[in-house]
């Protein structure tokens, strides 16, 4: 009874559709799908805190936010990564390593669960 | 494309579109350490140099003149599924899509390599790209064994019959059946076999594998390890119902492949892993391809299942329910499942 009944509903209400269509808002352009960005074109951001600018600093001469807002590392992770930038040529003063893994840690540690791959168009 | 990372561009294919024999070039993962320089084809060479009677230096379109291989098979980066590790490792955090089936056409390593009169005295193919990174980041040289390099490696220029596209190693890139896309040198300009292997971070640190299992979360020393070369069996289901209805058959869908020439079976399990039932083979199959599988599945009863897929590669290697830890995170292997919601 109850199925025939909300049934009964979703069909009035499509009718209702049809039949009185709704007016169509004066000056507003209707709504389009984000179009997907190209690959390569937008990147992750590095949330405000302590230490972001030394982070933005060093990483950003080689790559983009994405690789670090995916990762879920412990302080020990994080110093290692960091130490391996460095002798890769990352410019780091050794006074400003404490505050880069401290905010790698706060933001991208064990409990970082939230990432999301950007979705791009298909590589034409 | 799933973007794992922007700059170098890494990305992913979301799984649910890996249903193709023949993965599309515009959805094929890409993998890049450095960003790459599109060489000018007019001046562009490969160099072939080393232990060799012949040097040689080779344009495109000597390339092109000399006999056409090709071969259809997978290429996956060791570290797809990093990112289903646990515990969770550094690195980029591939889940499932950093793998692809194409038709690789060029020319066969071995043919050049004899044209250059290989010495014997040769036992390592050195592999250099185009991608050179700046200041002290290392470069991404490598090299794989010689046997293998002459057994069935190809110096693609075509990739599903279409010029290589750049993100994929433009104009030439190695295609080595089997083994993992570490392997695989995109833009490539020189070839040197030699008696000894590459040396340098990217061969003595990264993209090495235990020599036997040990415990999650245990590093291996380096001595443990060995370099990664084939592919380990697995499957992914690629499509699936979030809903059934009792009674009513629903149709599931994947691919497997592995570091062996073929996939003997694959097979579902819906009482996680007690027993299994056969899915049905796709009749396209080619040496190190994957191949494509189906299930159709009759829920008996109500409720939440879990659908696990297994494979067993041609060598008799049984895909296992968890991969073999290791601290970079490759091959992963574990069983894949869905959920699927049965209603009466």
């Amino acid at each position: 009874m109850k199925r025939v009944l909300l049934l009964a509903l979703c069909a009035g209400l499509s009718l209702a559709a049809l039949t009185t269509p709704a007016p169509k808002p004066k000056g507003v352009p209707k709504a389009q799908p984000k179009p997907l960005p190209i690959l390569g074109t937008t990147f992750h951001s590095l949330p405000a805190g302590t230490g972001r600018s030394e982070v933005e600093a060093a990483c950003y001469r080689c790559h983009s936010a994405d690789i670090l807002v995916q990762q879920r590392l412990n302080e020990k992770q994080w110093t290692a990564e960091v130490e391996k930038m460095m002798r890769w040529g990352a410019v780091v003063k050794e006074s400003d390593k404490p505050v880069m893994v401290a905010y790698l840690l706060k933001h991208f540690g064990p409990g970082n669960k939230g990432f999301q791959p950007i979705r791009t168009q298909p590589v034409h | 494309m799933l973007q794992v990372n922007g700059y170098a561009i890494n990305a992913e294919t979301p799984l649910e579109l890996l249903t193709d024999y023949l993965t599309p070039n515009d959805l094929f993962f890409v993998r890049s350490h450095w960003i790459p320089r599109m060489p000018d084809l007019k001046t562009w060479r490969l160099r072939i140099d080393g232990d060799v009677e012949k040097p040689l230096t080779l344009s495109l379109t000597d390339l092109r003149k000399m006999p056409v291989s090709d071969a259809t098979c997978v290429l996956q980066c060791a570290g797809n599924g990093r990112g289903l590790y646990e515990p969770v490792l550094p690195g980029v955090q591939w889940r499932y899509g950093a793998a692809g089936n194409a038709h690789w056409r060029g020319v066969r390593v071995r043919d050049l390599l004899t044209r250059a009169g290989v010495k014997s005295s040769a036992a390592h193919l050195h592999t250099f790209g185009s991608d050179d990174p700046p200041g002290n980041v290392p470069p991404f040289h490598r090299s794989l064994e010689l046997t293998k390099a002459m057994d069935d490696a190809l110096l693609a220029y075509e990739m599903n019959g279409a010029p290589l596209p750049p993100l994929h190693g433009a104009p030439l890139r190695l295609v080595v059946p089997g083994w993992a896309g570490d392997h695989w040198m995109k833009w490539v300009v020189r070839l040197s076999p030699q008696a000894e292997p590459a040396k340098g971070f990217y061969m003595d640190t990264a993209y090495r594998y235990p020599l036997s299992p040990g415990a999650p979360g245990v590093s291996f020393k380096p001595e443990e390890m060995k370099p990664v070369t084939e592919l380990s069996v697995k499957s992914n289901i690629t499509t699936a119902p979030k809903k059934a209805r009792a009674g009513k058959p629903v149709t599931i869908r994947g691919f497997a492949f592995s570091g062996a020439p073929g996939i003997a079976r694959v097979e579902i399990s819906t009482d996680d892993g007690d027993t299994w039932k056969a899915a049905t083979l796709d009749p396209r199959h080619d040496p190190f391809a994957w191949r494509l599988w189906s299930y159709s599945w009759t829920p008996a009863r109500p409720g939440r299942v879990q659908l696990l897929a297994r494979a067993t590669d041609s060598r008799g290697a049984v895909q296992p329910r968890e991969p073999v830890w290791n601290q970079s995170g490759y091959l992963y292997n574990g069983w894949h499942g869905v959920t699927i919601e049965v209603t009466a």
